[in-house]
């Protein structure tokens, strides 16, 4: 059996990133961009290489706990692959791969489009490094890997105003909470002396009164920094705005890897890094309060949105607050338990069901740009006749993102609030649940538009963008997938989680 | 006595005096209002035109861009240098002490080479620029 050096391990985030500097080099010989399919095919590629390569390590059991090598730490312990960061790589890979194959169609006759895949590519390496960072450190650097080419994408349509406008919105509070972050992280190691998830934690433990107070500031600062990353509150104002005025692809590629990213690290930071007892804060009361105000606050401004992409970033930022569901009720109980991993393990599960059926919802929005029918909600109506396929794709998104039952958005949303209840929590799941029923309203007000609204006046669409319906074809085909295919997706997922802290 | 009131201190002194050197300056100092001491500069010369507006060309920005990103290879390189002969002599391979830094400048090469195909550093003359240049000095 060939042996491979320690590094191999970090394969899906090489992938991404060999990626972009090969899209790179193709445009130094091509400057044209004369070639776009050449540059999508390397990208989708480079995705699918990422994609197999974390795929096999689950399915291998490298990093991982039961049958397989133990989690593989790297460079003096600056980055961990376990189970985790593998089970993140192939969500963020697969988003980059739809939103890849989405952008052939969407970028035709644009400039710069070589730019635009290699953007994504290094954005998407650092939500793989975000994944598997292993101290606060490379967190940081991991974060702002992912920001930066966010920030130019977001301004690609850059003599659209909307897009350049909620560029630079996203850009200021990206800075402000990056800020935050940062003098967080120097206030942690101020009092502990170390930048290592670990080292933090002994140290915290160990930590004789005198710097709680400035240990449980840091905390408090370290998770507003995460916060923004994940389009929760109190960091979310970015979002409408930046979903709203990017292209839309950008959009279902920030509301689904990037978040995922955010929550990736998230999970990782706090549960390895802040112990409960120690870290001079209850974090687990922090995150009960803002996954409640999240998703209440996320659900009620999407039911009054009159813009299709304005009401999917709201309810985005209602999905953070389930999400966050996994770190509230994560009980802190004995290492390893199943209890703890259960309710994580399905926040992670939500965010992989997330990934498909939000990608999709944002791409089908990215098919209605493209046919130029308008943006509220009125403006799609009649689509159902017209354009069938992609409509049904967009009627399963909008139904498993309300969580009814025979999609995969139920199953998810199912064990996320059970395992809050497990946990004790069944005032969190309580609230999830009517969250969930009011979201039913505004994600039906687009089916109803799709197949019973009359249109209002005669619209042609422009042929059929093959990418583009590839692509949300499948994500639906993925959502749908994830119906019967749930229970192995679930089993890895807990068992990763129980297995974050050993 | 608790040792953050020492901190209080310090910050009490040093918000305090300077703003008790204002007030003292404001309360014994003669008021001789003059117009030439509201202009911008109070220098002397009479300011011509407002300084918002004026823009810079932006290729300035990308051969400074290109310049931060070398800048910091240096900084990074520097400590590699220093360490390399002492590291190689005490029997470090030479695959982990070359390898990765050729890994680091073949990336930023590689950044560089498409800046400079993307003609980065190639200065494009703007029409408008200089017509505003001369009409400037004419």
């Amino acid at each position: 059996m060939v042996v491979y050096p320690d590094w191999a391990a970090l394969a899906p985030a090489l992938a991404l990133a060999v990626t972009g500097l090969v899209l790179l080099l193709i445009d130094s010989v091509d400057p044209d961009d004369s070639r776009p399919g050449l540059l999508a095919g390397t990208a989708v590629v480079g995705t699918l290489v990422s994609l197999g390569y974390a795929g096999w390590f689950l399915a291998s059991g490298t990093g991982q706990v039961d049958g397989g090598t133990g989690a593989i730490s790297l460079y003096r312990d600056a980055l961990v692959v376990d189970g985790m960061a593998l089970f993140f790589q192939a969500v963020f890979a697969v988003v980059t791969a739809l939103v890849c194959i989405a952008s052939y169609d969407y970028l035709k006759e644009r400039a710069y489009q070589a730019e635009f895949y290699s953007l994504v590519m290094f954005a998407a390496t650092g939500m793989a490094v975000m994944a598997t960072a292993n101290s606060l450190a490379t967190a940081f650097i991991a974060l702002e890997l992912a920001s930066l080419p966010s920030y130019a994408l977001v301004a690609f349509l850059k003599h659209n105003r909307g897009s350049v406008e909620a560029s630079l919105k996203y850009f200021l509070i990206g800075a402000l909470s990056s800020a935050v972050f940062a003098f967080g992280i120097s206030l942690v190691y101020a009092a502990t002396g170390s930048l290592l998830l670990a080292d933090v934690a002994s140290a915290l433990s160990a930590l004789d009164g005198g710097l709680t107070g400035v240990a449980a500031i840091g905390v408090l600062m370290v998770a507003g920094g995460f916060a923004f990353k994940t389009a929760s509150v109190p960091f979310h104002f970015w979002a409408p705005e930046a979903y709203e005025g990017a292209p839309a692809p950008i959009s279902a590629f920030l509301s689904s890897a990037s978040k995922a990213a955010g929550f990736a690290v998230l999970f990782r930071v706090f549960t390895t890094a802040f112990p409960l007892d120690a870290a001079g804060v209850d974090w687990m009361l922090l995150f009960q309060v803002l996954a409640v105000v999240t998703m209440t606050l996320g659900n009620f401004a999407a039911a009054t949105q009159e813009t299709v992409k304005r009401m999917l970033a709201y309810s985005s930022i209602g999905h953070a607050g389930y999400a966050l569901i996994g770190l509230a009720a994560w009980s802190g109980g004995a290492p390893g338990s199943v209890e703890n991993g259960a309710v994580l393990g399905a926040s992670m599960a939500h965010l992989l069901v997330y990934g498909f059926m939000n990608t999709g919802a944002f791409l089908f929005v990215a098919l209605a740009e493209q046919w130029d029918v308008g943006r509220t909600f009125e403006d799609y109506a009649g689509l159902g006749s017209r354009a069938p396929m992609a409509s049904v794709a967009m009627t399963v998104f909008m139904f498993s993102l309300a969580g009814v039952p025979p999609f995969g958005g139920f199953f998810s949303k199912l064990f996320l609030f059970a395992g809050a209840v497990d946990a004790g929590f069944w005032w969190l799941a309580a609230v999830g649940v009517v969250n969930s029923t009011l979201s039913l309203y505004y994600y039906s007000r687009v089916v109803k538009a799709l197949w019973v609204d009359d249109p209002v006046g005669e619209f042609e669409l422009g042929g059929t963008p093959t990418g583009l319906y590839v692509a949300v074809v499948f994500a639906a085909v993925g959502t749908l997938l994830l119906l019967p295919g749930f229970a192995p997706v679930i089993e890895t997922a807990q068992s990763v989680a129980a297995a974050l802290v050993p | 006595m608790n040792q953050w009131i020492a901190v209080g201190a310090l910050a009490l002194m040093g918000v305090g005096i300077p703003l008790g050197m204002i007030a003292v300056s404001s309360l014994i100092r003669p008021s001789v209002p003059e117009q030439g001491k509201s202009s911008t500069y109070e220098s002397g010369e009479i300011p011509t035109k407002s300084a918002i507006g004026i823009q810079f060309n932006i290729q300035y920005y990308m051969v400074a861009l290109l310049f931060v990103v070398f800048d910091i290879e240096t900084v990074l390189l520097f400590p590699w240098t220093v360490i390399y002969q002492p590291a190689l002599e005490s029997g470090v391979g030479l695959m982990t002490l070359l390898f990765p830094m050729l890994v680091f400048i073949g990336v930023l090469v590689i950044g560089l080479v498409w800046a400079w195909r993307q003609g980065a550093v190639k200065w494009a003359r703007s029409e408008a620029a200089t017509r505003r240049k001369t009409e400037h000095n004419s």
